[in-house]
C-alpha cells in the first residue's frame, strides 16, 4: 500500500526533537505504526509527554517479548489517541529492553491506569517486577504455581 | 443531556460504620460457581448494602493460548485463537489472519474481504444476541433468555450454511477465505434478516421499553467519559460512555471502508446505554449484511500465501463484538511465530468493572456487571 | 457412691439398647435397601430422578456457548427435565463444560463435594475428556475424570446442542438401570 507516511513522521519528529537522547531508536514500521525505542530510566517523561502533549490518552496493551539469545526482554505499550478523529488509527509503539538477569521496570500506572491488569499479567508471565505498581501479584495462575513464568523460552512443552 | 462526570450520590443509606467500632465491612466471594458470574471470581468489599470495593479474580479459563501459538504452526493455531471468544470466533480469526497477512505482505482479493465482513457482521448479531440472553437470565427474565437464544439460531444456520461450523467456524485463512458463498445464501439471508428486524422491534417492546427493565438499567453502573477512556475501555462500553470510537470507521479494515453504517453512540455511560447500543448495532449489521449480499463482487476468493511468518513485527487489530482485539505478532522466518501477544476486549474491560461497581448497590451488581458484555473466557485466553 | 453406680448401670444399660436399636435399625435399612433395589419401588425412584435432572450452575470454559444454545429456545433441555439453577445444594447434574484449568479444578471438585448425593457428570466437549486443542499447556488438567468419576462423555469442540441432548438420554438410560441405594 502506498500511502503516505506523514503523520507519522511528525509524531516522531516532535518527539525526537523533545527527548534527542532518551529515545535511541524510532522508526515507522508500516503505515500508522509509528515505534520508538525508550531507555528504560526514561520511560515515564516519554509517556508523559505523549499523553498531555501528544493527545495519547489510553494504552492499548503491554506486550513482553523474552528475547533469551540476546539475554533480554522487551517491553513493549501499544497506545493511542481518541481525540481526534484523523489520528484514531495511529498506534504508537514503546519499546524498552532490560537486561534478562535484573528483569525491573518502572511502571507506568501513573500515566494510563489501563495498564494495571496489563502489568500484572507481564509480571506473572515473564517474572519481570513493575516499581511502582500498586499490586505486583498473580492474576492468571493457581495461588501455588511454582514453576518458572510461563511465557519465558526456557519453558518448553512436551510437544515441542 | 449533560453528561455525568461522577455517579449520583446514593440516597442516605444506614451506614454500618460506628464511632467506636470503625469500618465494618463484609468481603463477599462471588462466583465461579454462581449464576450471574460464569467463569470468574468477583471478590467484593460490602458496607451495608453498598459496594465499597471490587476486585475481578481472573483466570479461571486460562489455557496458554500465547504460549501454544509459539509451538505450532500459524495454520494450526487458527481453531485455538477463535475458541476465547466462541460465540464472536470469526472476528477474532480476522485479527489474527491480518496479522499474518500484514508481515507476509500478502492482500486477500476483494471478494474474500467481503465474505470475510459478512461473517464478522454475522458473529457480532450472534455474540450480542448470546448477551442479550445471559442478560435477561441476571434480570430474571426468562422470555429475554428463551427470545434471542432462539432467533440466534437463524444466523447460526446461516454460518454453518456459508462455513459448514455452527459457531466455530475457522473461515478467514492467509490469503482470503475457505469457501465461497453457497447457492441461495443470498435469499435465505434476506429473509432471515427481514425476519429478525420484525422481531427486534418485539424485543423493543418486551425488554428495552420495559419500565421494569429500564428502572433496573438506567442511572445504574455509570462509567463516565473521561475514566472510560483512561482506562482503556472499548467496544460497546466504550461507546456508551460517548465516544463514537469504531475500529471499523476509525481503520477501516477489509471491505468496511466501501459499506455504509453508523455508529451508535450514548452519552449517559449507564448500563441501560450499554444495552441499547448493542441492540442498534445489531441493526446495524443487518443492514451491512444486507448490503454486502448486494455489493458483493464477482472474483477469486483466495490468494496463495506462504505458510512462513517472515522476519518482523505486526500489530494488527479488528473490532470484535466486545471491542478492540488486536494482535502483536513477532516473527523470525518459520514456520511458526516467535511471540503472538493476543489482547482481547475483554481484558481491557475488565478494569472497567470495579469502577461501575463501586458505589452502587448489591442488587444492581448484575445489571451493572453484565451490561460490560465482560466474557471470561476471552480475557484469561 | 452407690447412687453413682445405679446411673453407671442405666447408662450401660441405655448404651446396650441404643446398641441394639441401631444394630436392628441397621438390618431394617438393609431390608429397606434391599426391597427397593428390587422392587417396583426402584423404578419410580429412578423415574423421579431421570426427569428431574438440574445442572449446577458452573462454566468451566467456551462449551458453555453451545450448552446455552441448547437450553435455550430451539433445543430446550427443559423438555428433558433439565432446568439450569443456582444453588448446588439442589442440583444433581454437574456439565464440566469445556477446559479445564488448574485453577478450575480445584474448584469443580469442592463443588461436586458439595452436591446432594446422587449426583452424575457429564464431561462436555473434547477438553473436559483429553485437554482437546489444549492437550499440552501448561495450566489445563488433561480430561475432568483426573478428579471427578464421570458418566457420560460427549465429544465434540464444542460439541453441537444435538450432541448434548443424546448425552442426556444416555445418562437417563444409566439412571434407569441403577441402583438406588448404589452411588454413595
Amino acid at each position: 500500500m502506498i500511502l503516505s507516511q506523514e503523520r507519522e513522521q511528525a509524531l516522531i519528529k516532535k518527539l525526537k526533537d523533545r527527548f534527542p537522547s532518551e529515545i535511541t531508536e524510532a522508526r515507522v514500521v508500516r503505515r500508522s505504526r509509528p515505534e520508538i525505542l525508550v531507555k528504560p530510566e526514561n520511560l515515564v517523561e516519554v509517556a508523559t509527554f505523549l499523553r498531555d502533549e501528544l493527545g495519547m490518552d489510553h494504552a492499548n496493551g503491554v506486550s513482553g517479548v523474552d528475547y533469551n539469545r540476546e539475554a533480554r526482554f522487551e517491553i513493549i505499550y501499544h497506545c493511542s489517541s481518541l481525540q481526534n478523529k484523523e489520528t484514531r488509527d495511529i498506534v504508537m509503539a514503546i519499546k524498552e529492553s532490560i537486561p534478562r538477569n535484573t528483569p525491573k521496570a518502572r511502571s507506568l500506572i501513573s500515566v494510563w491506569p489501563g495498564v494495571d491488569n496489563f502489568e500484572r499479567e507481564t509480571f506473572e508471565m515473564f517474572g519481570i517486577t513493575f516499581d511502582g505498581h500498586p499490586r505486583m501479584e498473580k492474576l492468571f495462575l493457581t495461588d501455588n504455581w511454582d514453576g518458572p513464568p510461563p511465557l519465558r523460552k526456557e519453558v518448553r512443552f512436551p510437544t515441542d | 443531556m449533560t453528561v455525568p462526570e461522577k455517579p449520583a450520590p446514593l440516597a442516605a443509606v444506614e451506614s454500618s460504620r460506628t464511632a467506636d467500632s470503625g469500618p465494618q465491612t463484609l468481603t463477599v466471594s462471588v462466583g465461579p460457581q454462581h449464576s450471574g458470574s460464569g467463569h470468574m471470581r468477583l471478590i467484593i468489599e460490602l458496607d451495608g448494602d453498598i459496594i465499597v470495593n471490587a476486585a475481578p479474580d481472573p483466570g479461571y479459563v486460562h489455557r496458554g493460548i500465547e504460549k501454544i501459538c509459539e509451538v505450532r504452526n500459524i495454520i494450526k493455531s487458527i481453531p485455538v485463537i477463535e475458541r476465547p471468544a466462541i460465540i464472536d470466533s470469526s472476528n477474532l480469526n480476522h485479527a489474527y489472519i491480518r496479522a499474518i497477512e500484514e508481515l507476509q505482505g500478502v492482500e486477500a482479493p476483494v471478494r474474500s474481504q467481503y465474505l470475510r465482513c459478512l461473517l464478522n457482521e454475522m458473529n457480532r448479531i450472534m455474540s450480542h444476541l448470546y448477551w442479550l440472553s445471559i442478560f435477561g437470565v441476571f434480570l430474571g427474565h426468562t422470555t429475554m433468555f428463551m427470545w434471542p437464544l432462539g432467533d440466534r439460531e437463524l444466523f447460526i444456520d446461516l454460518a454453518e450454511k456459508l462455513t459448514g461450523a455452527r459457531i466455530t467456524h475457522s473461515y478467514i485463512v492467509p490469503g482470503g477465505v475457505r469457501r465461497d458463498l453457497p447457492q441461495g445464501f443470498a435469499d435465505e439471508a434476506i429473509k432471515r434478516i427481514a425476519y429478525f428486524e420484525k422481531r427486534l422491534v418485539e424485543y423493543d417492546k418486551i425488554f428495552f421499553n420495559n419500565p421494569i427493565f429500564t428502572s433496573r438499567a438506567k442511572g445504574v453502573g455509570v462509567l463516565p467519559r473521561s475514566e472510560a477512556i483512561a482506562i482503556g475501555a472499548t467496544g460497546p462500553t466504550l461507546r456508551g460512555s460517548g465516544v463514537d470510537a469504531d475500529l471499523r470507521k476509525d481503520e477501516p479494515y477489509a471491505a468496511y471502508s466501501k459499506l455504509d453504517f453508523g455508529i451508535p453512540t450514548r452519552k449517559e455511560g449507564d448500563s441501560f446505554s450499554r444495552a441499547i447500543i448493542r441492540e442498534e448495532e445489531m441493526l446495524e449489521s443487518c443492514k451491512l449484511i444486507k448490503q454486502i449480499l448486494k455489493d458483493i463482487p464477482a472474483g477469486p476468493i483466495r490468494r496463495k500465501a506462504p505458510i512462513v511468518v517472515p522476519r518482523g513485527e505486526a500489530y494488527s487489530r479488528v473490532e470484535s463484538a466486545r471491542g478492540e482485539c488486536s494482535f502483536y505478532m513477532v516473527g523470525e522466518g518459520g514456520d511458526k511465530p516467535y511471540r503472538v501477544r493476543f489482547i482481547t476486549a475483554s481484558f481491557r474491560n475488565m478494569s472497567a468493572i470495579p469502577v461501575l461497581l463501586k458505589g452502587g448497590h448489591m442488587a444492581d451488581m448484575p445489571t451493572a456487571w453484565w451490561s460490560v458484555d465482560y466474557w471470561p473466557v476471552e480475557a484469561d485466553r | 457412691m452407690s447412687a453413682q453406680k445405679t446411673a453407671q448401670d442405666q447408662d450401660d444399660v441405655l448404651a446396650m439398647l441404643a446398641d441394639s436399636i441401631n444394630v436392628w435399625v441397621g438390618k431394617l435399612s438393609e431390608i429397606v435397601q434391599r426391597i427397593v433395589d428390587v422392587g417396583p419401588i426402584r423404578s419410580v425412584v429412578n423415574w423421579g430422578r431421570i426427569y428431574s435432572l438440574w445442572p449446577v450452575n458452573i462454566t468451566t470454559a467456551c462449551c458453555s456457548a453451545e450448552f446455552g444454545a441448547a437450553s435455550g429456545a430451539r433445543h430446550d433441555l427443559e423438555r428433558f427435565g433439565v432446568l439450569p439453577l443456582g444453588s448446588l445444594r439442589q442440583s444433581d447434574l454437574l456439565v464440566a463444560e469445556g477446559t479445564i484449568t488448574k485453577k478450575m479444578a480445584k474448584r469443580l471438585r469442592m463443588i461436586y463435594d458439595q452436591m446432594a448425593i446422587p449426583r452424575y457428570v457429564i464431561a462436555m466437549g473434547d477438553c473436559a475428556i483429553s485437554g482437546g486443542l489444549f492437550h499440552d499447556s501448561y495450566s489445563i488438567v488433561n480430561g475432568a475424570h483426573e478428579f471427578i468419576p464421570v458418566d457420560v462423555y460427549v465429544p465434540g469442540c464444542p460439541p453441537r446442542p444435538e450432541a448434548l441432548e443424546q448425552a442426556i438420554i444416555m445418562l437417563q438410560e444409566k439412571i434407569r438401570h441403577s441402583k438406588v441405594y448404589e452411588r454413595g
